[in-house]
């Protein structure tokens, strides 16, 4: 009779041999290990981040709702988490071969985003963008915000090189002395930045922080978190970073799950590629 | 999805969201015939919205040459050639194709596609190009042998917006008040999702608000009654607007129910796609209807026929009706004829505007007797 290993020895294997290395690196295969540091790095090509385990992140495709992702684009995302125990910062590296931060129309933009349980449902809500009376908090990058944040101009000019324009209400001759009166006349064509939209405008921060309770209902939140990205040789490599939640500590674990938009392939919105909630904890001090 | 009734369609279709029409349904009536292509209503409308940054494209209002003139390139075309089957029944009553909502695609709500930055490059391409050929020996003839004709469009606040059905998080809305149909600016997250949903690319995305913007009905003038800035500045008088009223509650003393529902003049565009427009165009009646029919469904014929005969067989009602188009700023709710004379009335039941049936007429004869000369008598 042929003799079997049991499979969960192999299981156990296989997760020892993956943590121990992997390219140089600690990988966590069942879950998202939140490093305590002495101090979190927004820069996502700092060394501290290769100190401490990832977790490769399988992405699945947004087919629940429509509209629909049918065809998958990006398969995985690598998750490296810290915390100084006031800020958990999270960094997401993905392949993608193009930098979409461009808008415009039929033009998409590349990015990211990370969702929490919130204070009140740490009972797992869906997880696809939560449900009623079961919200997430959803952190989101977007790389024409980076750019934005970066320096780029907030011009027309700065999607078209070749834009002319004659002439905009906004600039004229006599408005020039009375700015409030130049804000109150560009606004009035701008009726999302009047409304303060947080999707529309001049940003500080790359980062916008969400709330949902289901697919479609998605609102603003208040500002809480922040980030950087960075385009690396295979794709980019973001750190998102917010305060730890209330329900998160060595002793008691959650949940996180990711996204990803690759704007090349047209993805938005509901269209994107997606992860189940994976377990979250914090783990392995410095100093321990 | 739920079942809805279409009376464009002669029949129920599947649409996102229940029926539910609004209280009051703005509406107008686009004579092709009088549009002379000056872009006044382009101007009126794009001087008074979408002076803006990242509204430098758009063109809530634009007038394209038809067959070959479009805005974006190939809106139309495109789209048709992704809907299957177009029939109507023999009588032309009932729409036996699919339309855009029951064509969707696995994973969409709407069969849909984008335009690309490249397709809104070219606002003014195909214009004045002549569709049909003249061989030699040719003469005028109805319908002409070369034809085009101007489209004047902006959006149709229909009452089944593909918009509307078409974004997920539900930032789009149809006033209950007038069937205007709106983005939500605080709301919309730009994912596009309606530029790609609306058949007839009415929807724009700005680029530097991160939201899609569209026609807005000149709300704020119809809030007081008045009519559109596109309307009121048409220098050749093509458009009127008003109230469509529920399909079964058409009265014909409502200027619009008058020209849509009772004399049938004045049909939709692409009443096919399955959204109910709610702007309606009396059809050129020089251009071969083969062309036509497909634009603005069976009714094209019918709709020629007594379009022409309102002048020639002494349609009073329908040739006075026609008087009132552009002939005030305020919306028309009820009209009137006694005698020679046509009273448009607003909201209030108050008199708008009063126009003769015809317009005088005086012909000044070529020779001056009183300088002895002859002058040339321009139109």
């Amino acid at each position: 009779m042929k003799k079997t290993i049991p499979k969960i020895v192999l299981l156990a294997f296989a997760i020892l041999v993956a943590y121990a290395s992997c390219g140089g690196r600690t990988v966590s295969l069942s879950e998202v290990v939140v490093v305590p540091d002495q101090q979190i790095t927004l820069d996502p090509t700092d060394g501290a981040w290769y100190a401490h385990p990832y977790h490769p992140a399988k992405l699945i495709l947004q087919d629940m709702v429509e509209p629909r992702l049918l065809e998958p684009s990006t398969v995985e995302v690598e998750v490296t988490a810290m915390t100084d125990g006031k800020q958990i910062a999270f960094r997401l590296e993905w392949v993608d071969d193009s930098q979409n931060d461009l808008p415009g129309p039929q033009a998409f933009i590349d990015g990211c985003a990370i969702q929490l349980p919130t204070e009140e449902s740490v009972s797992i809500p869906a997880p696809q963008m939560g449900e009623e009376h079961k919200a997430v908090d959803i952190a989101f990058w977007r790389a024409d915000w980076q750019a934005i944040v970066d320096g780029r101009a907030d011009e027309i000019t700065s999607i078209y090189p070749n834009a002319t324009v004659d002439h905009y209400p906004f600039d004229a001759e006599s408005l020039k002395k009375d700015p409030d009166a130049k804000r109150r006349m560009e606004q009035r064509y701008a009726p999302a930045r009047r409304l303060g939209n947080n999707r529309s405008g001049p940003r500080k921060v790359p980062v916008e922080d969400l709330r949902a309770e289901g697919p479609g209902t998605l609102s603003p939140a208040k500002t809480v978190s922040t980030g950087k990205g960075v385009r690396t040789e295979k794709g980019w490599s973001v750190v998102i970073s917010r305060p730890v939640p209330g329900f998160l500590s060595k002793e008691k674990s959650s949940n996180i799950a990711f996204a990803i938009w690759q704007g090349a392939n047209r993805e938005t919105g509901a269209r994107k590629m997606r992860t189940g909630w994976i377990p979250l904890v914090i783990r392995g001090a410095e100093n321990e | 999805m739920a079942r809805v009734n279409n009376w464009q369609l002669g029949r129920e279709m599947s649409y996102w969201y229940p029926e539910e029409r609004p209280n009051k349904q703005f509406a107008a009536v686009f004579d092709i015939n009088k549009c002379i292509a000056c872009q006044t209503c382009t101007l009126a409308c794009k001087t008074t919205w979408t002076s803006g940054k990242g509204q430098e494209y758009m063109l809530w209002n634009n007038v394209e040459t038809k067959p070959y003139g479009f805005y974006p390139l190939s809106w139309d075309l495109k789209l048709l050639e992704m809907l299957d089957g177009q029939e109507w029944s023999e009588d032309g009553g009932r729409y036996e194709g699919r339309t855009i909502f029951e064509s969707a695609p696995a994973g969409e709500r709407v069969l849909g596609w984008r335009p690309e930055d490249e397709d809104y490059s070219y606002p003014n391409v195909g214009e004045d190009d002549c569709a049909g050929q003249v061989d030699g020996g040719a003469s005028i003839q109805m319908p002409h042998m070369a034809w085009f004709y101007y489209l004047a469009r902006i959006c149709n606040h229909c009452t089944y917006p593909a918009c509307l059905s078409a974004c997920p998080r539900g930032s789009i809305y149809k006033r209950p008040e007038d069937g205007i149909v709106l983005v939500d600016q605080g709301r919309c997250r730009g994912y596009q999702e309606c530029v790609r949903g609306c058949p007839y690319k009415k929807v724009f995305y700005n680029a530097m608000t991160g939201t899609s913007e569209k026609c807005i009905g000149c709300f704020p003038k119809i809030e007081q009654g008045l009519q559109p800035q596109c309307f009121v500045n048409c220098i050749g008088k093509i458009r009127l607007a008003g109230w469509i009223s529920k399909p079964g509650e058409e009265r014909p003393d409502n200027p619009i129910d008058y020209l849509v529902r009772i004399k049938k003049i004045a049909l939709p565009l692409f009443p096919q796609f399955g959204l109910e427009p709610n702007v309606y165009y009396i059809p050129p009646i020089h251009v071969p209807t083969s062309f036509t029919r497909q634009m603005f469904g069976p009714g094209v014929d019918a709709a020629i026929e007594a379009y022409k005969a309102a002048g020639a067989e002494g349609d009073d009602d329908l040739t006075g009706l026609l008087g009132l188009f552009g002939s005030t700023e305020e919306v028309l709710a009820r009209w009137k004829r006694s005698g020679d004379t046509i009273t448009g009335y607003n909201d209030k039941g108050e008199e708008a505007v009063s126009v003769p049936l015809r317009e005088p007429v005086s012909i000044r004869p070529s020779y001056d007797k009183l300088y002895q000369i002859t002058r040339v008598n321009c139109p």
